[in-house]
């Protein structure tokens, strides 16, 4: 799975992005009250102008101090009637034609079923619900408006934070039932598709010998389900599991029937899965060994992974913390995604050689050197042993403990090479981890459908912000334009990280005069451009250009980056300072889109 | 008219000053001045007319009062709050044109929604919306949705949500349209219980035989503009003639009459017979109807209550 930014801590992470919320709020409230007092002020004069927006803030803070939760609750009931009797549920109806068709159309055989299905429902169950309830906030208050509804509510004791706050709940509790309908029937069908099983003849089973010829156990091969059969290895009573292939394998167990050992083939394991990593820090070694910034380009776009070159003291190396012997007694169980860049063809049904290793970070001393094969596009397993040998000067190995003599202070290195001459190995600091644990899958699937909840949410108060002052059509337009903008928030905001760090390899390609002049030029975004007095002056103007890019991109909310489904499609249990992070950036949208939304219609004659 | 009791000195409810609206286009052009400067003042226990032709400017003005539209220039002051303070909105209930009500609720749920933004305690509010349900006649119908209701049914409950928060001032807005003359008159039988009962109603209408029924005091917008204002009976005196209404007069002594009449040199204008109202007609057919089931219905008495 792709991790391109490290998680950090919640507390760690909440602060600075508390403070990032309150100044763009201040700088919008701003924005938006220096708009009124012009646009008034061009009407009836400056003080007069001075003096309606003193009495509209005034008014509108106490409107909000005199929110009831009765009229809200009262305001949300309706909109929930109206949803249901506009016939909301037909999405459900919908989600079952899309069941129906992923029952029929996604491939069993696939090479990942469990991402291949999760990442379908998931993705379908998102754009279902995000759609409804979108186009439900974007038809109410303008249809209220238009059947001058809204004039009889509006003449009771309602404020307009109420009117928004009501329906925002109202869309949220409609969604939210859509939801957990959608959620459980699309997590029956990810574990009903995704199970299998395989069968183990006995004819296809031979018994091994040990050296003294005594039976040592057996071995053979599975039948073929969904594409796919494993190799088998059993003890001597029959017990153990078919090998992983496919991200997957099967427990075996054995029973005497009359004409001997009959084997049962047990249910998957290992498709939905929920690890729990633990993330060390990355750094590279170059070609003579010595400490670099980053390892070598291989030329591709994308800088997520860098690779080192192998037959050279290249190296990968991992700093891991917070080791214990209690949690991990029995060794390290670690995972890797390993790219290969091959220079030449070689055997091809083959993976690259290389080793690992651990290495004590304080006293420097080295494990014998593990071999391991790198395959593409699988999580290739290592277990590290709690006692392994370790080379002295003099050539002599010794045993060393794990723990003992490897970790210091909770501290270990494991060191990744490639061992094949002008092959290459790609890695990320995220792609490669000890297993700390396992979640439970349920949890983690009913993690991601609160990511759902947390776009949806979003989508229903942008929706009806937007309703308050926009026809439906407009402001369904507008709606989407936001969250299509929202899109490209980390892009800008890489963008601009790269104009003024003068680091194109964050954002390559410059702003947008550079981008212009790259264009006209023809001039490739890998290219740096000459530092000429004319290109420097490109690039200022880009950076003055992309500050206030920067600062507004941050209002505009992005779902893609609340989205949790790559975690539980790949395996991975969602870090709950991810959660709680998604969960403030929600509430502070739906906060402010809240406020944008109340302000907004008090600010319009609802009758005409 | 509803009493020839004199106007109830209270406090004023409702005040403008200056009151106007004029309408824009989205480029702020002016379109239309749907109200030129208005002062009204409105007191306490009034039933009080906007009368005028269609597009005079009544609706723009109840709009004004109820905050619904912001005015171009003046003030306008509801119970001395401003006219766009929510907080106003405890003490009024009001009757759109139209009844723009909630099409998918049905009646119970309809007074059940609009009790609650009044806060009103759940008990409260069942026994307040099953009260102004059977009031308004709909008991039979309380389940169904609005979608399926008539516009005289629609009215109906469209009374039922105005009066849900028992509201010190209650503004209507053609309260008769849409209903047969049997509700023309129940709702005007209404608006005098109201005033009866302490409130103060605000009604406009173009009917000018419901403004003339109910209403102590009237004022007449014409193209935006107050063009009288005053109390009913005092805007429709005549001036410089003398009615008797005599019962059981025969034809010699109206012949004494007339001559008597002359001898004071007052010149005759017209003598006959009274004729009743066709509403007074109507609805007597159909109490006799009502009463007498499956037989023609009688003339009217030649005693009901003649015109004027």
């Amino acid at each position: 799975m792709v991790l391109e930014q490290e998680i950090p801590r919640f507390s760690a992470w909440i602060g600075p992005a508390l403070l990032s919320f309150l100044l763009a709020a201040s700088l919008v409230a701003l924005f938006a009250a220096a708009a009124t007092w012009l646009v008034q002020a061009v009407a009836s004069g400056p003080l007069e102008a001075g003096d309606r927006v003193y009495r509209g803030v005034r008014t509108a803070l106490g409107d909000f101090a005199g929110i009831a939760t009765g009229r809200v609750w009262a305001l949300a009931r309706l909109a929930v009637q109206e949803s249901l009797r506009r016939n909301v549920l037909v999405a459900l109806a919908v989600f079952a034609v899309v069941i129906l068709f992923a029952g029929w159309f996604l491939d069993p055989a696939n090479v990942d079923p469990g991402r291949l299905y999760l990442g379908f429902i998931l993705g379908a169950t998102n754009l279902l619900v995000c759609t409804v309830t979108l186009l439900l906030a974007v038809f109410s208050l303008p249809a209220d408006i238009k059947s001058k509804a809204i004039q009889t509510v509006a003449t009771k004791p309602v404020r307009t934070g109420e009117i928004v706050l009501g329906r925002i709940i109202g869309f949220t509790l409609v969604g939210t039932g859509l939801l957990l309908v959608m959620g459980l029937v699309g997590w029956a069908f990810v574990v009903r598709s995704v199970s299998h099983t395989h069968e183990l003849l006995k004819t296809s089973v031979r018994e091994v010998l040990d050296g003294d010829g005594n039976p040592a156990g057996f071995q053979g091969r599975t039948s073929a389900e969904r594409g796919h059969r494993h190799f088998v290895s059993l003890d001597a009573a029959g017990g153990g599991r078919a090998e992983t292939f496919r991200g997957h394998r099967h427990a075996i167990t054995a029973r005497q029937d009359g004409e001997g050992l009959a084997f049962e083939v047990g249910p998957p394991q290992g498709i939905l899965e929920a690890r729990r990593p633990l993330r060390g820090r990355l750094v590279f070694l170059d070609r003579q060994g010595k400490p670099a910034e980053k390892g070598i380009s291989v030329g591709a776009e994308w800088t997520y992974r860098q690779y080192i070159e192998g037959g050279t003291a290249s190296a990968a190396v991992w700093t891991f913390e917070g080791l214990s012997e209690r949690d991990f007694s029995g060794g390290l169980p670690l995972e890797m995604t390993i790219r290969v860049f091959r220079t030449y063809k070689g055997t091809i049904t083959e993976g690259i050689h290389g080793t690992l290793q651990v290495r004590n970070p304080s006293t420097q001393l080295r494990s014998e050197a593990f071999p391991i094969v790198a395959r593409e596009h699988t999580i290739d397993e290592f277990w590290i042993p709690r006692t392994m040998n370790t080379v002295l000067a003099d050539g002599r190995t010794q045993q060393a403990d794990l723990f003992t003599d490897f970790v210091s202070d909770g501290r270990l290195e494991i060191w990744l090479q490639c061992l094949e001459p002008a092959q290459y190995y790609g890695v990320a600091q995220a792609d490669f981890y000890l297993r700390a644990g396992d979640g439970s899958f349920a949890v983690n699937y009913a993690k991601s459908c609160l990511g759902i909840w947390f776009a949806m949410l979003i989508v229903i108060s942008l929706g009806v912000m937007f309703s308050t002052f926009l026809s439906t059509p407009v402001a369904l337009v507008a709606s989407l334009a936001v969250l299509l903008i929202g899109q490209f928030r980390e892009f800008i905001a890489r963008l601009f990280a790269s104009q003024v760090t003068g680091d194109s390899t964050i954002a390559p390609g410059g702003g947008p005069i550079e981008s212009l002049y790259r264009i006209v030029t023809q001039t490739s975004i890998t290219l740096e451009l000459d530092p000429t007095p004319a290109v420097q002056v490109m690039k200022l103007t880009d950076t003055v250009l992309l500050a206030p890019m920067r600062v507004a991109a941050g209002l505009f909310p992005s779902l893609s980056a609340l989205g949790t489904s790559d975690f539980v499609a790949s395996g991975f249990d969602i870090p709950g300072d991810l959660l709680a992070a998604h969960a403030a950036e929600t509430l502070a949208f739906v906060a402010a889109f809240c406020i944008a939304g109340a302000l907004c219609l008090r600010a319009r004659e609802v009758a005409s | 008219m509803s009493s020839a009791a004199p106007l109830p000195v209270g406090d004023v409810v409702i005040e403008a000053r200056n009151l106007s609206k004029v309408y824009r286009d989205f480029w702020g052009r002016s379109k239309k001045a749907a109200l030129k400067p208005l002062d009204l003042e409105i007191r306490r226990g009034e039933i009080f007319g906007l009368l005028g032709p269609n597009g005079s400017g009544k609706t723009t003005t109840l709009k004004l009062l109820l905050g619904l539209i912001f005015p171009t220039s003046g003030e306008a002051r509801v119970f001395g709050h401003p006219a766009t303070d929510v907080a106003k909105n405890d003490r009024i209930g009001y009757l759109p044109e139209e009844s723009y009500l909630y099409k998918f609720l049905d009646a119970e749920e309809t007074l059940d929604f609009y009790g609650r933004l009044f806060g009103i305690p759940a008990e409260e509010r069942a026994r307040r919306a099953a009260a102004l349900i059977e009031m308004v006649g709909l008991t039979r119908d309380r389940r169904r949705q609005l979608r399926e209701y008539s516009k005289g049914m629609t009215r109906r409950i469209g009374v039922a949500q105005a009066l849900i928060n028992d509201p010190e001032l209650v503004l209507l807005d053609e309260p008769t349209s849409g209903l047969d003359p049997i509700g023309t008159r129940e709702m005007k039988d209404l608006i005098i219980d109201l005033k009866q009962r302490g409130k103060t109603v605000i009604m406009c209408s173009h009917l000018l035989a419901d403004v003339e029924d109910v209403c102590d005091r009237i004022a007449v917008l014409h193209q935006g503009e107050l063009k009288e204002l005053g109390r009913v009976e005092d805007l429709l005196t005549v001036t410089g003639v003398t009615q008797f209404r005599v019962r059981g007069l025969s034809s010699e002594a109206c012949e004494e009459v007339r001559a008597v009449l002359a001898r004071y040199g007052g010149a005759e204008i017209e003598v006959g017979h009274p004729t009743t109202t066709l509403e007074d007609l109507f609805l007597e057919v159909v109490r006799d109807t009502e009463a007498r089931p499956g037989r023609r219905a009688r003339s009217p008495a030649p005693s009901a209550a003649p015109r004027g």
